[in-house]
């Protein structure tokens, strides 16, 4: 009898084409055996980049274009890679793509509001709804999910981010106890300040005086907890929130 | 698919893939309890089914399903 091939084990990465989730991708090829599924939405060349250095490391991975907002998109694109990929199983998810944009809250524009929120909490949705009933047949399965000081604490200025990263942290809760017994953990990453795109328009000289660590995080940083809480090491970890912010809020 | 067909594949992957007792198997049986299936345990009938018959179950579909036969009579009603 023909023996069955195993499966060729992916981990993807929604936003892994810059920031956090590049260093992200990183990481997990550098540490794990998984191939990288590197998710963008618009910028292809950033993708094809992060997917150079995941080879450059030792890895393998491919990336992927649709917008997490668009439940339809995320439909169709994940099942046509499954249909070309018979043999493949997507067993971590990093939901790491979010926006944002910043105001005071009596001038948000209510589109602000929205994009924000359908970025990081439907997106979350849509990507991990989608996927979930494969890992609940395969029995095992990583999710995390990038949430943010903000969504614990609060950041004036971004009620809209706060508020999703919030609904986040408050669903990873829920589904942590949901699907634990299928060997499925679900946890949250909440970074503070960290050296990205996403921060470069902030004033790191004055803001790391409020960091007792005086400094801002790296990606690096973020990425290694990622892959930590991507392995198997971190089997009885569920439904937590993990800071990484260099001591400003725990 | 006549029904016999129907009923017969689904107490085959019963038997074979949830291990169930045959002799537990009776149209009057209660589905959740003869399976010992918890409200997860539901994703792997929905995969057996799509398995067995090209059909895919939601989670509503289960709604009014309370015995093997109703069971059957969904499945049947799902192949048209």
């Amino acid at each position: 009898m023909e023996e069955k091939k195993a499966p060729t084990k992916y981990a993807l990465v929604t936003g892994g084409s810059r920031g956090i989730g590049s260093a992200v991708c990183v990481q997990l090829a550098k540490d794990t055996k998984y191939h990288i599924l590197i998710n963008y939405n618009s910028n292809e060349a950033a993708a094809q980049k992060t997917l150079k250095e995941v080879e450059s490391v030792g890895g393998a991975g491919e990336i992927i274009q649709f917008d997490v907002v668009n439940a339809a998109e995320v439909i169709s694109k994940l099942d046509a890679w499954h249909v070309e990929h018979k043999d493949a199983i997507i067993e971590v998810i990093v939901n790491n793509a979010g926006i944002t944009k910043d105001g005071l809250f009596m001038w948000m524009k209510p589109e602000d509001w929205t994009n924000v929120i359908n970025t990081s909490l439907n997106g979350f949705f849509n990507v991990t709804n989608h996927l979930i009933q494969k890992m609940l047949v395969n029995r095992y399965g990583r999710i995390i999910n990038m949430v943010s000081v903000s969504g614990l604490k609060g950041t004036p200025g971004q009620t809209n981010y706060s508020a999703a990263k919030g609904a986040v942290i408050a669903a990873t809760k829920a589904l942590a106890q949901e699907v634990a017994k299928r060997n499925i953990t679900v946890n949250a990453v909440a970074p503070g300040f960290i050296r990205t795109d996403m921060t470069g328009d902030l004033d790191e000289k004055e803001l790391k005086k409020l960091i007792p660590a005086n400094r801002f995080g790296e990606a690096e940083e973020v990425a290694h907890i990622v892959s930590f809480l991507a392995s198997e090491k971190s089997s009885y970890i569920t439904g937590e929130v993990i800071n990484i912010n260099g001591g400003i809020y725990s | 698919m006549n029904k016999e067909v129907i009923v017969e594949k689904i107490n085959y992957f019963l038997v074979d893939e949830f291990e169930v007792e045959e002799e537990e198997i009776a149209p009057q049986a209660n589905l959740k309890e003869t399976l010992e299936l918890d409200s997860l345990d539901f994703v792997d009938l929905v995969v057996a089914i799509e398995a067995n018959f090209g059909v895919k179950l939601v989670g509503e579909d289960f709604l009014k399903v309370i015995t093997l036969q109703d069971f059957y009579d969904l499945i049947e009603k799902k192949i048209g």
